[in-house]
């Protein structure tokens, strides 16, 4: 357990979070009573070897798992109190996903993709076309806007996916391994732009990695092991379980 | 991107599978609107010898249809002219009859006295222009036409009858029928006698092909002297006491008196009824054709109207027209359905044929749509989960999912209407010969689909829920998978 002296202003916070599933018959704990606060505007990053327990956490912080026990607060927004259609606005309004393997509609181009959260949205088209193009060129494919997904490197599939993720302005970016299927200039490239995200629209990206890069990169590191958090080290000050 | 596009785009994914799924329901479809266009003609044709043959409504004394070929005088319609006259002046009815005629059917013995053979028959009497303006309707434009009546322009008492009557009453020689082994003739016309061949051969063709002598003798005669008849008849009482009606007894006087010497195609007919066969007649028989099947006797008046779907209008009429004869007598309008139980047993049987094909092709086309968006789920798994991630509901993935069943439908019907209406081209094309139950002539095989509306939509739409319908069970378990584990599946 940790406990932060002065805590600041959360985007996510987790109250007690347990988590388990079951292999068979046995039920196997993967998130064992996790107090955490990802701070707004931050760049974080979750460490921790394989089957600590990453992904399930940002499942739970990404809305798209609910806890066995415990509180999710997601930008002041008690998750567990909403019902699944609810749940569902919330996340396309609160959170932007980047995958580890890009998940990009394979048969919509990549402005289509960016688009498409702004239509489950109902946002008017010219309005849908102006933010489009500026996420494309922010993310520097202005001249891939028709292309399929099939069409683009991995490196600009992913660049599609992070504004598709920052398409709606969510307050958080959740991202699985977002280099892990990159090349190491790719990743560093991919990697420089979410920094470069977080700093233009003051969104706080969460993400899983095993990649040093990403650590130095990060504002916050929360390193994870057997479904606890042993430490989370903030910019000046390391916070220990 | 709307729904319907994305869902376009989805079965545009795997061209191939949605291609097999499309061909399965447009050979389904094409099918079911084979069969229904086959059927509709049949129903057309029958419909059409029917309304040729007897009009689309009858005129009748009530009870006639039930106890009248037991005692048709009884049950005879009186006043016919007067009847007739009030729905030829009638307005409204004018407008909607083409043709309004008188008939008389009877049964009797027709004999061959030159030949000493004869055999019971069912006649019918009939004015041969109206006859013949009857057998000109051609409402649903079929290609089969009937041959008019030879009887037209005939002697006044010239007969037509069967070939089967013919051919008992050994007259094939002189009427040129085909089939007529000479041994027969021979052994017949020496060895048996002549109520014993009359039996025989009634019980060979009287079920088969129901002899009958239609004579222009018996149209006019009856339309002369029905008027005078009848009149008399009212005035005895109608006609229902033990004695013999003035007419019948006046038409028998006239039939003895004038009874030309016989002849290779002279024929004696003796009309029975319930008292006895009161009514001789010999008439010469012009020509000798193959006959249907007629299910009722009758004595009544016909009315052919310019359309079938008028038949609710014109009853309507009729039954106020009528209503001024029925202090004389109780009388009845009956249509083509009610008159010929055959029509209508024939086409229910076509609809549950159809029925049962429509059901089988169903189940084809609802096991291949759901088997294909079932694939469809289980290889987009990641894309659900990841649709549902960024915030798209359970309805929303529903809907994406049935609706590419549903343009699935829409493609395969489509398709299958285009595939339905070109083989029917080609099979009208063909226009193989074969022989429709009740029929005598070979008409070709039709399958009349183009103008069918309500076929073509009815098999559309089916098609189309069918498909959707099917969709919709892989679209449920699409919207209902686990996000987390839809993202994690590989």
């Amino acid at each position: 357990m940790q406990e932060q002296e002065d805590p600041p202003q959360a985007v996510v916070e987790l109250v007690r979070v347990e988590k388990s599933y079951h292999l068979g018959s046995v039920l196997v704990p993967v998130i064992k009573g996790i107090n955490l606060i990802v701070r707004p505007a931050c760049f974080s990053v979750l460490l921790g070897p394989s089957g600590s327990g990453k992904t399930t956490l940002l499942n739970l912080m990404g809305c798209v798992d609910k806890p066995d026990q415990g509180e999710v607060v997601v930008a002041n927004c008690q998750v567990g109190a909403l019902d699944d259609d609810a749940l569902s606005d919330f996340r396309g309004e609160t959170i932007g996903f980047i995958f580890q393997n890009f998940n990009l509609l394979p048969v919509l181009s990549a402005y289509e993709n960016i688009e498409y959260p702004l239509l489950l949205a109902g946002a008017p088209a010219s309005k849908r076309g102006a933010r489009v193009q500026r996420l494309l060129e922010a993310v520097g494919l202005g001249d891939k806007a028709k292309n399929l997904p099939g069409q683009l490197s991995g490196g600009q599939r992913q660049r599609v996916a992070i504004a598709r993720a920052l398409a709606r302005k969510p307050k958080l970016v959740i991202a699985d391994e977002p280099t892990a299927n990159l090349d190491s200039a790719t990743g560093a490239a991919i990697l420089a732009l979410m920094r470069s995200m977080v700093d233009r629209y003051a969104i706080s990206f969460l993400f899983s990695s095993h990649d040093p890069e990403v650590i130095k990169a990060a504002d916050d590191t929360i390193f994870l092991s057997d479904g606890v958090i042993q430490s989370v080290r903030r910019k000046g000050a390391v916070g220990l379980a | 991107m709307n729904t319907l596009q994305l869902a376009l785009r989805n079965l545009l994914r795997n061209r191939r599978r949605s291609l097999a799924t499309l061909l399965a329901m447009a050979v389904g479809s094409a099918s079911i609107l084979l069969f229904g266009g086959f059927s509709a003609n049949v129903d057309y044709e029958l419909l059409t010898r029917h309304v040729r043959k007897g009009g689309h409504l009858q005129v009748q004394q009530r009870d006639f249809y039930l106890y009248g070929s037991g005692d048709p005088i009884a049950y005879g319609l009186a006043d016919h002219g007067r009847i007739l006259k009030a729905i030829r002046d009638d307005e409204v009815l004018s407008s909607l009859v083409r043709v309004a005629t008188p008939t008389l059917q009877f049964g009797g013995i027709a004999g061959n006295s030159a030949a000493g053979v004869s055999r019971t028959i069912i006649g019918a009497g009939f004015v041969a222009e109206d006859i013949n303006r009857m057998r000109e309707w051609n409402e649903f434009g079929l290609r089969t036409t009937a041959a008019p009546s030879a009887l037209q322009g005939s002697a006044a008492d010239a007969a037509v009858v069967g070939t089967g009557v013919a051919r008992v009453l050994l007259m094939c020689e002189a009427l040129k029928i085909a089939n007529c082994p000479a041994v027969q003739k021979k052994s017949l016309a020496s060895d048996a006698p002549s109520g014993d061949l009359g039996t025989k051969a009634n019980g060979k063709a009287k079920a088969k092909a129901n002899g009958k002598a239609n004579g222009k003798a018996n149209g006019k005669a009856h339309g002369k002297s029905n008027g005078k008849s009848n009149g008399k008849r009212n005035g005895n009482g109608n006609g229902n006491g033990s004695a013999l009606p003035a007419d019948i007894a006046q038409l028998s006087l006239q039939e003895a008196q004038a009874a030309p010497a016989a002849g290779p195609r002279r024929i004696d007919v003796l009309v029975a009824s319930a008292r006895g066969a009161p009514n001789v007649a010999s008439l010469e028989v012009i020509r000798a054709e193959d006959q249907g099947v007629k299910e009722l006797d009758d004595v009544s008046i016909m009315l052919q109207l310019a359309r079938t779907e008028q038949i609710e209008q014109a009853r309507a009429r009729l039954v106020t027209v009528l209503a001024g004869f029925s202090a004389t007598q109780p009388l009845a309008v009956l249509d083509f359905r009610q008159l010929n139980p055959f029509y209508v047993q024939t086409m229910q049987m076509f609809d549950t044929i159809f029925g049962f094909v429509f059901v089988l092709i169903g189940g084809i086309v609802l096991f291949t749509v759901s088997n294909t968006m079932n694939t469809s789920v289980v290889e987009r798994t990641v894309e659900i989960g990841t649709l549902r991630a960024m915030g798209l509901r359970r309805g929303g993935i529903l809907r994406l999912f049935v609706a590419e069943g549903a343009l699935l439908g829409c493609a395969g019907a489509l398709l299958g209407a285009a595939l339905g209406l070109l083989l029917a081209a080609v099979v009208n094309r063909v226009a193989m010969p074969w022989l429709p139950p009740g029929n005598v002539e070979l008409v070709p095989f039709t399958v009349r689909v183009w103008g069918e509306g309500r076929l073509l939509l009815g098999t559309l739409v089916g098609i189309v829920c069918i498909a959707t319908v099917s969709a919709w069970w892989p679209a449920y378990r699409a919207a209902r998978l686990d996000i987390v584990d839809a993202l994690r599946h590989v």
